[in-house]
Parts: C-alpha cells; structure tokens; sequence
C-alpha cells in the first residue's frame, strides 16, 4: 500500500488519474514530475489528496485557456513545488521528531 | 523593472489581498493585473500558492463559477479576517517605507 | 492530526508485506540498495515501525521512479547508502538530496518537454 493507494481510497485515485490522462502532454509531463518530487520529499499534506488535486485544478484551468504549462508555473517547477509545501513539514522530519534527536543533527 | 523577484516576495500576498479587496476575481486575472501594474515577472503559478495560502489561513472566501469553456474557476473574495488582514499589511508598509524614505533622504 | 496514526497494528503488518512485495519487483541493484537501507534504518531506535512507514514508502518510491526510469541506482543514492540513511533519519546529507531532487525535477521537465517540440 503506497501512497497512492490510501489517497482517499483507490477509486478517488484513480478518477484523479483519469483526470490527469486527459491533460495536453505537456501538462501531463509536468505533473508527473511534481508528482515525483513530492513522493520523494514527502510532505505530510500529500495524503490528504488535496495537494495534488488543486494542482490538476489549476492545471485544467490553464489547459483549457490553451496556455504553455511553463507559463503558468515558471521555468524553476522545482521552487513552484517548494512553495506550495512551505508550510508543511515532511516524513523525515516527523521521523527524526520521534527519534527525539535534535533537528538536523544525527543522534 | 526586472530582478523585483527577491524584493517583492515579501509584498505580494499583500498585493494580491488589495486587488481581491476590491472585486471578487480569480488566479489569471489577479496574475495579468500584477503583470499591467509593471510585475512582468510574477507568473500565475506564483498567485497560486499565495492563494491557496490565503484559503488555508482562511483570510478569502472561494467560490466556484462555470466558465465559458473549460472547468470551473475559483473565484476569491476577502472575508473578515481577510480584510484585517489587509489593514494589517497597508500599516506595516506605510511605517517601512516612511523608514525607508526617511533613510534615503539622509534623515534619523 | 497525522493520516499515519490511523494506521493500526495488523495494518502495520500488512504494509510491511506490501513493501516487501514491491521491494521484490525491484530490479536486483535496487533491491539490494533496499536491503541496506532497511538494515540502517531499522537499529535506529526501538520503537514499532509506525513512524518509520512513510520515509520507507518514500524510499520504495524513489527507487521504484528510477527504476522505471532506467537509472542505475548510483545515479540516485551515490555510493553512500549509509549517508543517505544518515541524512533521512536526521543528519546534515538530507539538503543534498533534495536539492538533487530538484535539479533532477526541473531537467526532466526540460528534457521531456523538449522531446515534445515544443
């Protein structure tokens, strides 16, 4: 059971997957890649599906006014990632939290 | 003007609050009146995540609105919080940039 | 309030299989790579697993992206698994990673978008 599996259950991800398959390729590629990063990164707001949702959102938006998806998001997609998890701490840190060693210090 | 990136950061939800402040409007327009005001470089995926920060801290209302074509739109308005908000960013600006003119004219 | 708290016991058991299962489809540099990233992490500390879960499935993840992206596990992890351990579970290495991370995030938009023509 990855993460996509809990994601509000298999059939949320999969109508989310369906959305995602009826984007214009370049949005596609783009959001496979975002996808990607934060699967690695792991911020704690991910299963909430929202996160990634409000992204295909936006996305459809921005496709359906027939614009580049660079123009929307910038060429630097990694700092368009960065700050939409700002406020949200990720798995490692929650991890080192319950190792009770001081943040960025090994213990 | 270019390289206003670093500088505006800090300014932007601030912007954005004003012009959802004066209508009800959504992510595209708000990003092409930065970009008419003289913001070249703001683009629209910036306005999104000041947005869905502005909703999360629950400064907006949303909405959504069919749209000609395509999905619905998410349409932002200010709500209560949203508007002390606002008040709270004109006075922080107003006393930085009377510090700032006052410095720049050689002043104390 | 934490989604990972949710999971109980018997689930716990059950995700273990599941990582198992898909350690198992991995190719055998990266199968061995998780071998080893197991053996680091899980000494760590005493406690059950349960905080333990979404750093492995993150792990599992990576390896499986480049897997599937035909990357050599090296390219990923370089050859220090015991850093990248060390940097997951709280040492200083971690920014690396997820400034290599996001290098890799936006060459692959370059590269993929570029392929497109467009």
């Amino acid at each position: 059971m990855g993460i996509r599996d809990i994601i509000e259950g298999k059939k949320h991800w999969r109508a989310h997957v369906a959305r995602v398959k009826a984007l214009p390729p370049d949005y596609r590629i783009v959001y496979g890649e975002i996808q990607k990063y934060f699967f690695k990164v792991g911020p704690v707001n991910l299963p909430d599906g929202r996160l990634l949702s409000g992204i295909v959102d936006f996305f459809e938006e921005g496709a359906a006014a027939g614009r580049p998806v660079l123009e929307l998001v910038g060429h630097d997609v990694a700092a368009f990632c960065d700050d939409l998890i700002k406020d949200s701490p990720t798995y490692t840190d929650i991890y080192r939290a319950s190792l009770g060693g001081e943040p960025g210090k090994t213990s | 003007m270019e390289d206003l990136t670093e500088m505006l950061k800090g300014t932007l939800e601030g912007c954005v609050l004003q012009i959802i402040g004066g209508e009800e409007t959504y992510g595209y327009a708000i990003t092409r009146r930065l970009n008419e005001l003289g913001f070249t470089d703001v683009i629209e995926g910036t306005v999104y995540t000041i947005l869905l920060r502005l909703e999360r801290n629950g400064l907006v209302r949303v909405t959504k609105r069919p749209s000609e074509k395509g999905p619905p739109r998410k349409f932002y308005a200010l709500n209560d919080a949203g508007r002390e908000e606002l008040a709270r960013f004109w006075a922080k600006w107003e006393y930085l940039s009377s510090r700032i003119d006052k410095l720049k004219e050689g002043g104390r | 309030m934490n989604f990972w708290e949710t999971v109980t016991g018997s689930d716990l058991t059950r995700a273990w299989k599941a990582f198992e299962a898909r350690a198992k489809a991995l190719p055998a540099g990266h199968r061995a790579a998780w071998e080893r990233i197991k053996a680091h992490l899980l000494p760590r500390s005493g406690f059950t697993g349960r905080d333990l879960l979404p750093v492995l499935d993150g792990v599992l993840g990576l390896l499986e992206e480049t897997a599937a992206d035909g990357q050599g596990v090296d390219e990923v992890l370089g050859d220090d698994i015991a850093g990248f351990c060390a940097a997951l579970a709280g040492g200083e290495g971690l920014r690396d990673y997820r400034d290599r991370w996001r290098e890799q995030l936006n060459s692959n938009v370059a590269r993929k978008l570029s392929r497109l023509g467009g």
